[in-house]
């Protein structure tokens, strides 16, 4: 379940990128597509990026899990 | 351990690189677009990147190319600034093969930019009524280029910058493949000799490929959201890339499905061979048998050597590299996460 929780989460963030149109000034041109579009290599970036942290913060909450399972372990 | 050194270093280079090389100056656009033959043109280009003031404006040529031996010469050459240029050409009376419209090249040569071209830059239409031009289509072929050697990448219309992407969602690609390769060998493994081990390997280099892979697809939706107009146009390439990716997330659904660990383990195994052996068909065959929007056009949607110079292999080889080790990297972490599991569980 927590994989489509990250599926979620990227979608989300591909989401706000691509909406971010408000953001754009007056006129037919859209911040995106302004010079050379160089802002979409940096969305690209940006999503590798969230991605990978987005698994490193699973991959934590998997060694806290098991943490809590050796020290109730050792109580006992 | 180096090789974990080895991934950040190749990854910063290419973030580096990929992002602060410059693109060679090309043609944006023309004014007017389309024009009647026999008639004089007044042409107004609109470069990118471009420093048409630098050099000597008297150097610069330009032609409206029909082919390799046919072309106008521009006259009358003005600099506007340095992304616009004024140009004028005479049109002949009739097209070459006496036909009613064609497309013809724009190629500009300029002393320090070099050559650029814009290709079907404009619509000649033939004029039934126009009156005979001194003007002939081979009088001024195309000859004696600027040839500028400098380290950028390829200038490509409607893509522009994201050229760049190439160092960063390409290589998703490649690491996916790697760690899909790598899990079905532990697979193979486990079914002829089963150990804990093996399976757990399969499934951490199996979870990093997928991870690869979703980010490769949102990725690429970006990208196509500003090259091809829409996120999902459900286009062959991303249909068949969205089913192996499935196949592979049907892999986790499969093993938690089993309360034996074991029985899910073998049953994973077998289910993974299956998997790998319908990646290549779905990410590299069927894509190519039909029409496609992904590079490089119709008959083969991967990668094709006008996509690809040699400026671009020097950050794009090491981006792959990188991401790859980084990917060997993440799944390592995982198994040992794994393991540690395992530990915790036989000791309670």
């Amino acid at each position: 379940m927590k994989f489509f929780k990250l599926v979620q989460f990227l979608t989300l963030i591909l989401f706000l990128i691509v909406n971010l149109q408000p953001l754009q000034a007056q006129g037919n041109r859209d911040f995106m597509r302004e010079t050379g579009k160089i802002y979409v290599v940096t969305g690209v970036i940006l999503i590798i990026f969230a991605g990978i942290v987005l698994y490193l913060v699973r991959l934590d909450k998997k060694l806290t899990n098991i943490e809590h399972q050796l020290k109730e372990g050792k109580n006992e | 351990m180096w090789w974990k050194t080895t991934s950040v270093i190749l990854l910063i280079y290419a973030i580096v690189a990929g992002l602060l090389v410059p693109l060679k100056p090309g043609i944006d656009r023309v004014s007017p677009d389309s024009a009647l033959t026999g008639s004089r043109l007044d042409m107004q280009i609109h470069g990118y990147n471009t420093w048409y003031s630098r050099g000597n404006t008297a150097d610069i040529r330009v032609w409206l190319q029909y082919d390799s031996l046919r072309a106008v010469a521009g006259t009358d050459i003005r600099v506007i600034s340095d992304t616009t240029l004024a140009v004028s050409f005479q049109l002949p009376t009739t097209l070459p093969d006496g036909g009613e419209s064609d497309m013809l090249n724009l190629i500009v040569s300029h002393p320090t930019d070099g050559v650029s071209l814009l290709p079907s830059a404009l619509e000649i239409e033939a004029d039934t009524s126009a009156s005979s031009s001194a003007a002939n289509w081979t009088d001024n072929p195309v000859e004696k280029l600027h040839v500028v050697r400098d380290f950028s990448y390829p200038y490509r219309n409607v893509i522009y910058e994201t050229i760049r992407n190439t160092y960063f969602h390409v290589p998703m690609w490649f690491a996916l493949m790697f760690m899909f390769l790598v899990s079905v060998v532990y697979s193979i493994k486990y079914l002829t000799r089963p150990d804990e081990t093996s399976d757990q390997k399969a499934v951490a280099f199996t979870e990093t490929g997928l991870l690869f892979g979703l980010l490769g697809l949102t990725t690429g939706m970006l990208w196509a959201h500003y090259a091809w107009g829409k996120a999902w146009s459900n286009d062959i390439k991303q249909l068949m890339t969205a089913v192996a990716l499935l196949v592979y997330a049907a892999y986790f659904i499969l093993r938690a499905s089993f309360d034996e660990p074991e029985k899910g383990a073998r049953l994973a195994a077998v289910y993974n061979i299956f998997a790998f052996s319908s990646l290549v068909p779905l990410l590299y065959i069927v894509p190519r048998l039909f029409a496609s929007l992904h590079p490089g056009a119709t008959g083969n949607p991967a990668f094709g050597s006008q996509d690809l110079d040699n400026t671009m292999r020097l950050v794009f080889y090491p981006s792959i590299i990188g991401f790859i080790l980084l990917g060997v990297w993440i799944a390592n972490i995982r198994y040992r996460i794994l393991r540690i599991q395992q530990l915790a569980d036989d000791q309670d």
